[in-house]
């Protein structure tokens, strides 16, 4: 199954280049995909998955689209 | 006059707006009335000189003495409470200052009106800062006070409006009052040149409708929504890093993005704040405040846009 994952910011160098079809497995989750793409946990601050605050342990599914955020504070 | 509504228009005034009036036509034909932008100007000024004789002698008095304003002694220039009382006359009787014009459709006559009365409280005069106010007092936003200890330097230049060879070195709060007066004049602006800290944020939101966050970092923005909250007011808050950014509205203690990134380092500090992104930001944050002025429901309560120009994309996500 495969999910689309969007990296923001200074996340998106972490971004694969597949990650408009990113291959997943039963049981991964954010946090799972987030560590095989060597994102470093304490750089995500928000995860939205289809559109809604999810957690870092949520379930995903296939055809989920997965959002990770870092802190963004500028002006 | 029997039978007809009641504007609240002083008689005198609403004779000479009505006598001014004219018809505007849209590049769709259609006509709507409008008070032309120098008569808004002709009207304001002989009410700025109300009680004096003759302009020209109230102008050699107001010069000899102390404490007038300056612009009482400037020839030509009303007074920007004048101004307002103009175009709030003019809008109470159903006709468009023209200023205004390209606004019609966005804003109603009622709306424009609401607009002119209401209240918001800018935080931080950077980049998004700048923009908003801009854009509000453009907008026609009767009461807008703004807050920044900081002082121009060069490396503000690549986004911040005010930011100019010129301004470097002085008071953001400074220019940012200079630029209103150019800017729109019916707008009574407050500019306060220093940094406030959890009370000064409250005492700063008194009276207020709306607390726009445009702050540089994330060490205030949580002390910020706090002080909303308690104010009552809503928040909208806006961020910005490399080409990304994001815009929220925070009703009174609802979730703010702020909740999750902490105090510490933002992914500016990596990535900086390019101007696309910044005035992206700003747009968005003023168009939400201006929905939530003119007393419409706010669209991004409870939730977060986010857009990434490099990609070109934006979407809405729950927070």
């Amino acid at each position: 199954m495969n999910i689309t994952l969007k990296c923001f910011a200074s996340l998106a160098r972490f971004t694969p280049p597949d990650a408009e079809a990113y291959p997943v497995s039963p049981g991964d989750t954010p946090g799972s995909v987030a560590a095989r793409l060597g994102i470093p946990a304490e750089e995500i601050k928000l995860v939205f998955v289809n559109g809604t605050h999810a957690e870092l342990s949520a379930p995903l599914r296939d055809g989920d689209r997965l959002g990770l955020f870092p802190a963004v504070g500028g002006g | 006059m029997p039978g007809a509504k009641s504007t609240g228009v002083d008689a005198q005034l609403e004779k000479r707006i009505r006598a001014l009036a004219q018809v505007a036509h849209l590049p769709d034909g259609r006509g709507i009335s409008v008070l032309p932008f120098y008569f808004v100007q002709d009207i304001a000024r002989t009410i700025g000189r109300s009680g004096a004789r003759s302009g020209a002698r109230s102008r050699a008095v107001a010069a000899d003495l102390p404490g007038q304003s300056a612009s009482a002694k400037l020839p030509g220039r009303p007074k920007g409470q004048s101004v307002a009382t103009v175009e709030r006359a003019a809008l109470a009787l159903g006709i468009l200052p023209e200023r205004y014009l390209r606004n019609h459709d966005a804003y109603s006559l009622e709306e424009q009106l609401t607009l002119l009365d209401s209240r918001a409280a800018l935080v931080g005069l950077g980049g998004l800062g700048g923009y908003t106010l801009e854009l509000l007092a453009r907008a026609g936003v009767g009461h807008l006070k703004a807050a920044d200890g900081d002082e121009f330097v060069a490396s503000n230049l690549n986004r911040q409006l005010y930011a100019t060879r010129r301004s470097l070195g002085g008071y953001k709060a400074a220019a940012a009052a200079a630029r209103m007066r150019q800017v729109n004049p019916a707008v009574a602006f407050e500019p306060v040149a220093h940094f406030l800290d959890a009370e000064g944020m409250a005492r700063f939101l008194a009276g207020t409708q709306l607390c726009l966050d445009a702050l540089g970092g994330l060490k205030d923005r949580a002390t910020l929504a706090r002080q909303a909250a308690k104010a009552g007011v809503p928040l909208v808050t806006a961020a910005v890093a490399g080409q990304c950014g994001l815009v929220a509205t925070v009703l009174p203690f609802g979730t703010c993005p702020a909740d999750f990134f902490g105090a510490g380092a933002g992914a500016e500090d990596s990535q900086g704040t390019p101007a696309p992104a910044v005035a992206t930001a700003a747009s968005i944050m003023a168009g939400e405040a201006l929905n939530i002025l003119c007393g419409r429901e706010p669209k991004l309560a409870g939730k977060m846009l986010l857009f990434d120009l490099s990609r070109m994309s934006f979407e809405t996500v729950t927070l």
